[in-house]
């Protein structure tokens, strides 16, 4: 299936997205959660640890997710979806979201495991729903923020900050 | 895929420096780094081999403010250039929304930047994208080496599409904000 060329989230779906992530996050006691572009871009973020370097957890995230996905094709897995990464003192649990979104629960030694994938399964099929609503409310909503006066001023400011 | 968040009014866009090993696409990110105003970039992410080959990708997130309401950014990775790290560039390819193919100018490298463009479309038509319709821009860098190929040789045969194409020494920062510039306007275009 060719790839959208691009998602527009609005203040409705953030707003859904945001209530799911904390009810995630405080229903598990984890640390923080967030919801991921498969390219790494952040569409949202809860917990207060994680939002400094949220941008750089987005990318390596999303970069290892892609990266364990290509190595379980290598080894004929059918539908690889999760990943669960142990630390000392934190963990984080990655699930994919349809094909499109990475839902990320990063919790301590206090929380188990087996908790945070049940309820990461909940949240998961809530944010699967929402991603509907996102990817059929997406052309509708283009032209309205991408208009010819937006475009023009992107232009200049590109000029603007990217020169010698 | 470009992520566009009316909420936070954030526009969020991914751009991918491709080429084989050694051509210059961290070089590329590292000017871009040094020389763009502060404000405008986060901190550079470098995942290398203690040699200091890219082992994984290289990123740099760049701010461009707000534009009509808009925050706008732009995150650019690089892809590992060797050739054992295939899959690797397939992942990190995912999701892009423009891609800048780092040339070596190099006689010898000819061949190599063949073979990697005729990847880089395998790549694409995995992630079920078409690079004929996909913002791409072709960087021919090292124009200072001495055994460089000829401008038109290289446009003949690595850019048999016709896209926008500039000459760099990236290592002097020459071509490296003019390619910037047209690979980012390229994917604002294609939004």
């Amino acid at each position: 299936m060719e790839q959208l060329t691009n998602l527009i989230i609005s203040d409705r779906e953030l707003a859904t997205i945001s209530a799911v992530l904390l009810k995630l996050m405080n229903d598990t006691n984890a640390t923080s959660a967030m919801l991921l572009d498969k390219s790494g871009q952040v569409v949202a973020v809860q917990g207060t640890g994680t939002r400094r370097n949220a941008t750089t957890l987005g990318a390596l995230l999303a970069g290892v997710f892609s990266s364990s996905r290509e190595v379980a094709k290598l080894l004929d897995e059918k539908d690889f979806r999760n990943i669960f990464q142990q630390g000392v003192q934190e963990n984080i649990y990655t699930t994919m979201v349809e094909e499109q979104w990475l839902l990320v629960i990063i919790f301590d030694k206090l929380t188990h495991i087996g908790l945070v994938k049940v309820l990461s399964k909940k949240a998961s099929d809530e944010l699967g729903r929402t991603l509907e609503r996102v990817r059929s409310d997406t052309t509708r909503t283009k032209s309205s923020v991408l208009n010819l006066q937006f475009r023009s001023s992107v232009e200049d400011t590109i000029d603007l900050l990217f020169r010698d | 895929m470009a992520l566009i968040n009316i909420a936070t009014h954030e526009i969020h866009c991914k751009i991918v420096y491709y080429g084989i090993g050694y051509c210059g696409k961290t070089t590329n990110l590292q000017h871009v780094h040094k020389s763009i105003h502060p404000n405008a970039r986060g901190d550079m992410l470098s995942i290398a081999t203690e040699t200091e080959r890219t082992l994984f990708f290289d990123f740099l997130p760049l701010d461009l403010g707000t534009v009509h309401g808009f925050r706008t950014r732009f995150h650019l990775y690089t892809v590992p250039g060797q050739i054992l790290y295939e899959r690797t560039r397939l992942a990190v390819l995912n999701g892009a929304d423009g891609i800048v193919f780092v040339v070596d100018s190099q006689a010898e490298k000819f061949e190599e930047n063949v073979q990697s463009i005729a990847e880089l479309e395998m790549n694409m038509r995995r992630i079920g994208k078409n690079l004929a319709t996909f913002p791409l821009v072709m960087q021919w860098n090292k124009r200072d080496m001495p055994n460089a190929v000829p401008v038109n040789v290289l446009e003949h045969y690595l850019n048999r599409r016709h896209v926008p194409s500039f000459e760099s020494v990236a290592a002097d920062g020459r071509g490296v904000f003019a390619t910037l510039r047209s690979i980012s306007k390229n994917v604002m275009a294609q939004l």
